[in-house]
């Protein structure tokens, strides 16, 4: 599975093609992760982010085309099977148990990695296992002091953190964020940012997926952007690329925001 | 760190608490009535039923408005047993129950669990409507509308077929069921208390955030089914030596509703509240009954204003107001 | 031929009752999503009332002929008020609540009506000792059939026929199909939900007590026929797929026929036969044969 580039494919989509009556959301998608790789889906509006992620984590089935996790074709396997086999994401809007505490919440993704989900007769809380591996993901992601809050009681900016942080508890090899830090005040994002890689190498994720609208953030933590428009891929490459690829920038982030891109661009090669 | 402790003595009271009202209930026959510890014996029976009811409904969120199905089934098995088959043996009872009705779960449960909701609820409705019309057409089978005869079963291979009636049921009988409901109960704990309590509770509160979190949502719905399905066997069969007689109204919908009742009377979010809600519907019963044959309508009444004034049931009501004086402190 | 046709007019008079508290149950399921299982006590309470009125005014000489007229108009007369007293009085209280809930206040609304009956009614079973006789039988092929059954019939179509011109060519109909597909959709036109809600409620109980009020003249009220008929009209819209006004009336021929051939072939298979068939249309078409809406 080791490509020309010496890379190891983790994660492939080829020709993904998914229409919802005569509307295509997905039309002809192709792309590779690679181990090791932070990628981030950008796009406006209706460019099929969303349906794309949910194409790659098997919950919906694409009309055409493979999606193939490490080396195993997935399309419409279903999000159990899928987070077994080691992929897990998060949700654009937030995805919670709202009457569990924290600690119970992330209890759920630990025993499920455990596999202990079917043991009837043992203690929860007397499982070291499985409260200290709750304990841990709480902890890299700053929850510690709020574990016996309710789900439900949290701010909103938590939240989404604990969202996160569930899909994380996992410990899966490839991770999809759809939108980790939409929501949430732009002072803090970078902060999420940090929290996110840091756990994730804790961790030992082996690649992150994730889409996002901020294109500071998509610029300074990504290793490759996958431009998305109208369900097709526009472009795909490095950040420093896509920066100054003008026709990517301009469609992702409107007419108004490109211009000042540019202009200042071109002020500082004057 | 504050609200850690209060759980702590919160739960430091709760199992003496526990402990001390299971021992009032074990020494009723000493100081009540023989109707009364007969009340308390009927009790028991429904209290193991809702018990099992209240994993399906108030764990997984599943409501069966065709639970009562299986307790025929362990009432039934009862009445084969002791009048067909003349093998009048208590524990040869529960078993027998729990392995027809378990098995009879897994082949309804491994339908109905694919749906939710109003669906859930109008399937298995469905299918307790189609065993009480079985009970009734297969007369030759089942005695139809008359129903079968209980006879006295044997207790751990003893026969106390000398006793009489009342005198065994409020006494050797009644110890027998006690213990029987002390196990379950104690079962019931460990299970929601475990991993997979957790996970069913995780499906309840949100099924899509729990499948991504790669919880089987349809297996643990299912063996939720199990299990509850065989605890209202159990007590399907406890009731029906107590009753002496079973017949086909024992699956009837409206059945299946009164279990419902006692888990939301009680307050099904509790993992007592179905004990409390069994105790106090079957009191309540008894008492009303003997003012007025309209009982159904005060019943019907109670229901409709705790559905719309205490939906967390008398358990919720107690809870809230441990709350509040604890804030207050 | 003779009972071929016998067993179809008694399934089709049967269908035509269970039609009309199938469509009360489905119309009160479509806008507010409530299955109301005391739509089969209010069959009951129109079918006791329906006897009482026309009982009344035969003693003080009204033309028995006419019957049907009183029959009718208590039905409705019932309905108006029974149905706004319950909508307004509990109902009100659960529409933003868990379904769970709002199935539970009907299930105790059934227990206080069911004993409200026999607290007016009496226990033993009542009847109009056969004035449906009035209007004759008529020879259909060589098969007997009571005229009065004849009228039901014509009855229930009609009522269909303006239940299907209300839903398509009334503001109200729209209003009742743009809900049905969408809770929100009626708050978004800025419509008065609340008044929707009350008149949704009442033309359900409506169906339900006009319909108990027409059946009775060919039979008997007994206490529990309610209860009984829930579980039928239940199976009806199943099988027809909750919600559809189609669904109802295709499932209630399908149920009433099927009921009066177990009757007269295999009378054990009666409820059996409509079970399986209910949990078969459950396990393979859970939306029914009509049913748009998704599980």
């Amino acid at each position: 599975m080791t490509n020309e580039e010496g890379k190891t494919a983790i994660l492939s989509a080829t020709d993904v093609r998914k229409w919802y009556g005569g509307f295509h959301a997905l039309d002809g998608v192709s792309f590779t992760i690679n181990e090791g790789e932070f990628v981030s889906i950008i796009g406006p509006n209706g460019a099929g982010k969303t349906t794309l992620i949910n194409v790659l984590t098997g919950l919906v089935a694409p009309n055409t085309g493979t999606v193939v996790f490490k080396g195993r074709d997935i399309s419409g396997i279903g999000p159990e099977k899928l987070s077994r086999m080691g992929m897990a994401r998060s949700f654009q809007l937030v995805n919670v148990f709202p009457n569990f505490s924290v600690l119970e919440f992330l209890m759920v993704a630990v025993v499920s990695r455990l596999g202990k989900g079917t043991r009837l007769f043992s203690s929860l809380l007397r499982d070291k296992q499985i409260t200290d591996g709750a304990m841990e993901v709480a902890h890299l992601f700053g929850l510690d002091a709020k574990k016996d809050m309710l789900a439900k009681n949290l701010p909103q900016g938590d939240k989404k953190m604990l969202d996160v942080a569930s899909a994380f508890a996992l410990h899966p090899e490839v991770i999809l964020l759809d939108e980790p830090t939409s929501g949430v005040s732009t002072s803090d994002k970078n902060k999420i940012m940090e929290t996110l890689v840091s756990a994730s190498k804790q961790i030992g994720i082996k690649s992150i997926l994730q889409v996002e609208h901020d294109m500071d953030l998509v610029f300074s933590y990504s290793d490759r952007v996958i431009a998305l428009q109208a369900g097709k891929i526009l472009a795909d490459s490095t950040p420093a690329l896509i920066e100054q690829d003008e026709e990517v920038v301009c469609t992702v982030m409107g007419k108004k925001e490109c211009f000042k891109i540019f202009s200042s661009l071109q002020n500082k090669e004057r | 760190m504050k609200n850690r402790q209060e759980i702590a003595r919160l739960k430091s009271l709760k199992l003496p608490l526990v402990i001390v009202i299971g021992l009032v209930l074990l020494c009723v026959p000493l100081f009540a009535g023989q109707f009364f510890s007969y009340l308390m014996l009927t009790f028991f029976a429904y209290a193991i039923t809702v018990i099992g009811f209240n994993l399906l409904f108030g764990y997984a969120g599943l409501l069966s408005f065709g639970h009562a199905l299986f307790m025929a089934v362990g009432a039934y098995t009862a009445a084969f047993l002791t009048s067909t088959f003349a093998l009048p043996y208590m524990e040869l009872i529960l078993v027998a129950a729990v392995i027809v009705s378990a098995i009879l779960a897994a082949l309804i449960g491994a339908l109905c669990v694919r749906y939710i909701k109003i669906y859930f609820a109008m399937l298995t409705l469905a299918f307790g409507m189609l065993f009480y019309t079985f009970l009734l057409k297969f007369y030759y089978l089942t005695g139809g509308d008359e129903g079968m005869r209980v006879l006295r079963p044997y207790l751990l291979g003893i026969d106390f077929s000398g006793t009489p009636k009342m005198q065994f049921l409020a006494g050797t009988y009644y110890i027998y069921a006690f213990v029987i409901l002390a196990i379950l109960t104690f079962v019931m704990w460990k299970i929601v208390s475990s991993p997979f309590g957790l996970c069913l509770k995780a499906i309840r509160d949100n099924p899509e955030k729990a499948e991504y979190l790669g919880v089987s949502v349809k297996k643990y719905r299912w063996y939720a089914f199990v299990i509850s399905a065989a605890y209202a066997a159990v007590g399907g069969a406890l009731l029906a030596p107590a009753v002496g007689q079973v017949d086909p109204g024992l699956t009837y919908w409206t059945q299946s509703g009164t279990l419902v009742f006692m888990s939301l009377l009680g307050g099904f979010d509790y993992f007592f509240g179905p004990l409390i809600g069994g105790i106090v519907y079957i009191l309540l019963q008894n008492s009303v009954m003997s003012l007025t044959s309209y009982w159904r309508f005060i019943f019907g009444a109670i229901l409709v204003f705790v559905v719309i004034v205490a939906p967390g049931g008398i358990a919720g009501v107690i809870g809230s107001l441990v709350k509040r004086r604890e804030r207050r402190d | 031929m003779e009972t071929i046709l016998n067993i179809l007019f008694s399934g089709v008079f049967h269908a035509s009752t269970l039609f009309l508290v199938a469509a009360g149950l489905q119309v009160v399921f479509g806008v507010q999503k409530v299955f109301n299982l005391a739509c089969g006590t209010f069959y009951g309470l129109g079918a006791y009332f329906g006897i009482t009125v026309v009982k009344c005014l035969v003693e003080h000489n009204f033309p028995k002929a006419l019957f049907i007229v009183p029959l009718i108009a208590a039905g409705l007369a019932l309905g108006l008020v029974v149905g706004p007293i319950i909508e307004r009085g509990l109902m009100k209280f659960v529409y933003d609540r868990d379904e769970t809930f709002q199935l539970l206040l009907t299930f105790g609304l059934v227990m206080m009506l069911e004993d409200v009956i026999k607290f007016i009614w009496g226990t033993s079973p009542q009847s109009m000792g056969g004035i449906d006789m009035v209007y004759g039988q008529l020879n259909v092929l060589g098969a007997t059939v009571p005229v009065y059954n004849l009228v039901v019939i014509l009855c229930s179509l009609i009522i269909a026929g303006l239940i299907s011109w209300l839903l398509m060519n009334t503001r109200f109909g729209r209003i009742i199909r743009a809900t049905a597909d969408k809770r929100e959709m009626g708050e978004a036109l800025g419509i008065n939900m609340k008044v929707v809600y009350l008149k949704v409620f009442t033309l359900g109980t409506v169906l339900g007590t006009l319909g108990g009020a027409l059946v009775v003249p060919a039979g008997a009220a007994v206490s529990e026929m309610g209860m009984d008929l829930i579980v039928l009209a239940f199976a009806v819209v199943v099988i027809g797929g909750l919600g559809s006004m189609k669904g109802a009336f295709v499932g209630a021929l399908i149920v009433g026929v099927l009921k009066s051939l177990a009757i007269s072939t295999y009378p054990e298979m009666e409820m059996l036969t409509i079970y399986i068939i209910v949990i078969a249309v459950l396990v393979i078409k859970p939306q029914g044969l009509f049913g748009g809406s998704r599980v």
